[in-house]
């Protein structure tokens, strides 16, 4: 399997009002006549503010080690924790990834709210996260298809700052995607630029198994992931 | 008069910023918070009595909604931007010092933190519970909190946070704080942060929603 990088159309990420709304908190039933109108022209207008980019890179002679729920990978070690280390280490090999929707969609967001239109910076704001995390899905499709080819099966995504595993360990997941084709950076405190960004693992081999994000091992109780996932 | 500011806070709690404002549908055509507080200042009722007769309790309305789960924050922010219509008229009195605000807050993101939108929500909410804000902005640094803390003495500081990593920051602020104003009362808040890492880090409030901070104000408003 070969490292890929990936630009994406807003339109591949099929994103609708109902899903905006969802994300916003919204239930079954439920709408607001005047938002979903404005999530309507927002969508458009996120057609030339995204600029969806993904990208992977595969290190191959990974080691786990159990007693430390941690692994190395090009001589880095990553401390997993717990979760993580359950659901990555049956891996032969392991893809390291960074998706984006671009630096333009957080700039319209925060023009929006500094003109005093905190309502539409917020939508952008939204659709901007919907579009990062929707990046990364369309990127594990791409790595799906690449490893199924070759007999091989991948894991769900994860990313440092979820179930335990340090955010600051992204420092080192960028030593591996140094010059990284989507153009983003980690400052000391450990936050991407652009802000609607994600980094993460996952893992590829005969034997591992792909799990759906079960929100019961996580402790965050008012994430709004776990209404609607 | 009271009637008016009925009808001022009914057009907050309900989005309607103007005259032009398609929604609600059964409120078409008519004045909004804007028109209707322009009216209300010009028929004589003090600025004060619209701040604290018609937005506050527009604005309490709407946070306890959003705290219980009943609207979402795009309908906080549209009650916000209806706020903001009335607000206007108001502001020339809060500058000549006529009109008097509960106090001031000082608010924004730690250091080396760019994330705002939490922060802004609960700006815009404190705003609207009759508080002066200081908005200072993201990747705000202690220096940045003390120098306006002088320059505003007594004011509340509110700190918000997006990762764990810049939390560690809050905690630096919060202790920087402490060492030269040690009875100012610091909120903070962001998806990281707990109950317990606000007792842990010496500040005095912690609120996962803009309305539990409103109602903790409460109790000191001038
Ligand atoms: C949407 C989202 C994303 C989006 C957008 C992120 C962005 N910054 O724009 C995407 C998908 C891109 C993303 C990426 C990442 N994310 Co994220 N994300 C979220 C999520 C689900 C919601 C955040 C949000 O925008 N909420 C909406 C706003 C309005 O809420 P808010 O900012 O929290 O503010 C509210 C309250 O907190 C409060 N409040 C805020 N400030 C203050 C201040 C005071 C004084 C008070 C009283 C109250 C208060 O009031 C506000 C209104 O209700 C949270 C989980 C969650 N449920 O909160 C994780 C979360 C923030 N993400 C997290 C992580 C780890 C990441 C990544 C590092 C993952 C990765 N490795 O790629 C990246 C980092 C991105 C970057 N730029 O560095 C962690 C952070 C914790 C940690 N471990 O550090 C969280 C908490 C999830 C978790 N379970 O751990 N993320």
């Amino acid at each position: 399997m070969n490292d890929s990088t990936f630009k994406f159309e807003f339109s591949d990420l099929n994103l609708d009002v109902r899903q905006i709304e969802m994300v916003m908190g919204y239930r079954e039933g439920e709408s607001h006549e005047a938002i979903s109108d404005l999530i309507a022209g927002a969508l458009i207008d996120a057609e030339s503010f995204c600029e969806l980019k993904a990208e992977y890179r595969i290190f191959s002679g990974i080691e786990f080690n159990p007693s430390e729920k941690s692994v190395k990978i090009a001589g880095l070690e990553f401390s997993l924790k717990k979760i993580v280390f359950g659901q990555l280490r049956k891996s032969e090999s392991m893809a390291v990834f960074l998706s984006t929707a671009g630096e333009k969609i957080g700039e319209m967001s925060r023009k929006a709210m500094k003109d005093g239109d905190l309502l539409q910076g917020y939508i952008y704001d939204v659709i901007g996260s919907e579009a990062a995390d929707g990046a990364s899905a369309l990127m594990q499709e791409k790595l799906k298809m690449a490893a199924e080819m070759e007999g091989l099966r991948i894991t769900n995504r994860y990313s440092p700052g979820y179930c335990d595993w340090n955010v600051d360990e992204q420092h080192k997941l960028f030593h591996l995607m140094k010059d990284n084709f989507c153009g983003i950076t980690v400052n000391s405190s450990a936050l991407m630029s652009p802000e609607k960004s994600v980094s993460g693992f996952i893992g590829i081999g005969r034997e591992v198994r792909f799990n759906k994000y079960t929100c019961g091992l996580c402790d965050m109780k008012d994430c709004i992931y776990r209404k609607i996932r | 008069m009271n009637d008016i500011l009925k009808l001022i806070a009914n057009c907050v709690e309900n989005g309607k910023i103007d005259r032009n404002t398609p929604y609600p549908p059964g409120m078409k055509g008519q004045d909004g918070a804007d028109e209707l507080t322009r009216l209300a200042l010009d028929s004589g009722i003090k600025p004060e009595q619209i701040l604290d007769g018609a937005l506050v309790p527009a604005m309490a309305v709407v946070g306890d909604k959003f705290s219980r789960k009943e609207i979402y924050v795009p309908q906080m922010l549209m009650s916000a931007k209806a706020m903001n219509g009335a607000m206007k008229h108001l502001k020339p009195y809060f500058s000549t010092g006529e009109t008097k605000r509960k106090g001031k807050v000082i608010i924004g993101t730690v250091a080396g933190d760019l994330h705002d939108i939490g922060k802004n929500l609960v700006a815009m909410m404190i705003e609207g519970g009759g508080w002066e804000v200081i908005d200072l902005g993201v990747d705000v640094s202690s220096e940045k909190f003390l120098k306006t803390i002088d320059e505003n003495p007594g004011a509340f500081i509110g700190l918000s946070a997006l990762l764990t990593t810049t939390m560690e920051n809050m905690k630096k602020t919060v202790a920087a704080i402490r060492e030269k104003h040690s009875g100012l009362k610091i909120l903070v808040g962001g998806a990281p942060v707990t109950k317990e890492y606000c007792e842990r880090i010496g500040a005095d409030f912690y609120s996962p929603d803009p309305q539990g901070a409103v109602n903790y104000l409460k109790q000191f408003a001038e």
